[in-house]
């Protein structure tokens, strides 16, 4: 136990959340690789009477079983005392600091790529029947090199026994769908696409696309926008459990929200963002469109924005690096500087 | 899919567009906004002036974006502006598309010169073809006396069409307006007045004439108007003494 403690040393504190804090450590005993080691808070008494919190179980069980590039990577598990400590890929930012940098325009091959990186991550997760249940910007991290990975698990869940049902108080509420706003206990991957929906006209938009103030605040700003559902559109919306009846609005056409948007990335938005879950497309579905085979093609990664502040730091690593090599070019020189003349 | 048939889009160079909500308020920071409408055919909504309108950004960021983007080219306020479509390969490299210009606000794509020369010759083919099929029709023919002319209705119709001459619009007649009086300021009408000993004429007969009002109000500024009253007594001598013939008329109308 203790030998693993060591093996991570800790370089400086990230940021501390409800649940835990997030450390920038190296890993000495694998190339002092970085990596970020998120410390769980054991909680109150009560909690802690129940033994660990329940999102850090989540993470730990799911995140062991998935290994996808654009899922986040969790490398180890240690406990030290009584905390315990996850270890992840280090992340650079995540996609709220992209969309917020105004020093940034996100391109439309830009946003293909974010949005392909994010479909195949989420793909993945529901091709193993798990819901991720919390997707925003801030939840899609992004490294060095401009790889999306989806992280925080806390709520993931796997899904698909019909029996079993499920709270409908999750996702962060301006990227819950309106099944969930109705109170709906049985729910699929519709609640993860519908999130994806909201991302991607985030990226256009970059601000969010529809944030509500409250519960019922969120059903009327989706509604005003996209127009209020019928039980022809979405049959079965009325016997949610927390069905309201809501006055109709005739919604505002998509090409007028999203001006500069061509044709193939509106029917992306507008099977994203389809009232009945059912008929919502899935990840797969998405990615089969035309939008992600026509031209401009994505942006490859490593071209892909970063905020101004990684980009520094970032920087000044390459110089670093290139300075060592440097230097140990000048030690060859001296030591086989002789030898090379002879060649020659 | 999103691409857009071109042979299904109508020949921009025989349209024109305009908003007549925008058209007074156009000046040089807003004309690329009022370029942006909906409803201007000429603006391509996948240029990235749309993405960065999309995303609340500046327009600063058009330098570092590649593709479609649209400048504001050359400015001449507050009746012509030319807006340039260019495709950007890097910062410091584009290569222009097309240009449109705005008069009066409304906007027209500049004619390439293979389009106008096409045009012209088009134009002057069909007007000598129509002359010469005209000319045909007068032609006679008699096996006695060879060819002849036979002109009949031709004349009426000439003075029936010359009759229809469309007014001018609000617009043109303000500016038409505008540069008499420029023209009025830079070349004053001269006043003959025969006898230096005789009452001024025109005290009376110059009020009227329109042109001659607005040309005053532009002089009436200069300083010279403004000393002209304490010489009024005599006009006589001013007519001497200084170039301008128009001056004691002036004075006369601003009593």
């Amino acid at each position: 136990m203790s030998s693993k403690s060591s093996r991570y040393e800790k370089i400086e504190f990230l940021g501390e959340g409800q649940f835990a804090t997030v450390y920038k450590a190296k890993d000495t005993q694998n190339n002092n690789n970085i990596v970020a080691v998120k410390k769980i808070k054991l909680g109150n008494r009560a909690e802690a009477k129940d033994g660990i919190n329940r999102t850090a179980l989540r993470e730990i069980k799911l995140l062991q079983e998935l290994h996808h590039e654009n899922i986040i990577g969790l490398f180890d598990v240690f406990g030290q005392k009584s905390n315990i400590s996850l270890v992840f890929d280090f992340m650079e930012t995540d996609l709220e600091v992209i969309i917020k940098d105004t020093s940034i325009v996100l391109t439309q091959p830009n946003i293909k790529a974010y949005m392909i990186m994010t479909l195949q991550g989420l793909e993945y997760l529901h091709s193993l029947w798990i819901l991720h249940r919390d997707l925003k910007p801030n939840n899609l991290l992004i490294d060095h090199s401009g790889i999306l990975k989806i992280g925080d698990f806390g709520l993931a869940k796997s899904f698909g026994s019909p029996s079993r049902e499920y709270t409908h108080q999750v996702v962060t509420r301006w990227y819950r769908c309106p099944e969930l706003l109705y109170g709906a206990r049985l729910y699929g991957t519709g609640v993860d696409m519908w999130a994806v929906g909201c991302i991607l006209a985030e990226l256009l938009l970059r601000v969010p696309f529809l944030p509500g103030e409250s519960d019922l605040d969120q059903l009327s700003k989706i509604f005003e926008t996209l127009g209020t559902p019928t039980e022809a559109e979405w049959p079965g919306m009325t016997s949610l459990p927390d069905y309201i009846n809501f006055k109709p609005f005739p919604g505002v056409p998509l090409n007028q929200c999203f001006s500069a948007a061509s044709d193939d990335l509106l029917q992306v938005i507008s099977g994203l963002l389809r009232y009945n879950p059912v008929t919502r497309l899935s990840a797969s579905k998405v990615l089969m469109l035309p939008f992600f085979s026509n031209p401009p093609a994505p942006t490859p990664t490593i071209k892909l924005p970063l905020p101004a502040t990684c980009a520094a730091s970032l920087a000044k690593g390459a110089q670093q690096l290139k300075a060592g090599i440097k230097r140990k070019r000048e030690k060859e020189l001296e030591m086989g500087g002789l030898a090379k003349r002879l060649v020659f | 899919m999103a691409i857009v048939p071109h042979d299904k889009v109508p020949n921009q160079l025989s349209i024109s567009w305009f908003d007549s909500a925008w058209v007074p308020h156009l000046n040089k920071d807003n004309v690329l906004d009022y370029f942006a409408e909906r409803s201007n055919p000429f603006y391509d909504r996948t240029c990235n002036n749309e993405t960065i309108r999309m995303q609340r950004l500046g327009l600063e960021h058009l330098e570092n974006l590649t593709g479609l983007e649209y400048v504001l080219l050359h400015h001449q306020e507050p009746i012509l502006y030319v807006i340039r479509k260019q495709r950007r390969h890097s910062q410091k490299q584009v290569t222009t598309l097309a240009d449109y210009y705005i008069i009066a606000g409304t906007v027209y794509q500049a004619p390439d010169v293979g389009s106008i020369v096409n045009s012209r010759l088009m134009t002057t083919l069909h007007h000598l073809e129509s002359a010469f099929s005209e000319a045909l029709s007068f032609s006679r023919y008699h096996p006695a006396k060879g060819y002849s002319w036979e002109f009949k209705e031709e004349q009426n119709k000439s003075k029936k069409q010359k009759k229809k001459e469309e007014p001018g619009s609000v617009f043109q007649c303000k500016r038409v307006d505008t540069l008499l009086s420029v023209l009025t300021t830079k070349f004053p009408p001269k006043f003959v007045q025969v006898h230096p000993g005789e009452q001024p004429v025109p005290i009376t007969e110059a009020a009227p004439p329109k042109p001659e009002v607005k040309s005053e109000k532009v002089v009436v500024t200069t300083s010279t108007v403004r000393t002209a009253p304490a010489t009024r007594p005599n006009p006589q001598n001013i007519q001497v003494k200084q170039e301008p013939k128009t001056q004691p008329e002036k004075r006369l109308k601003l009593m």
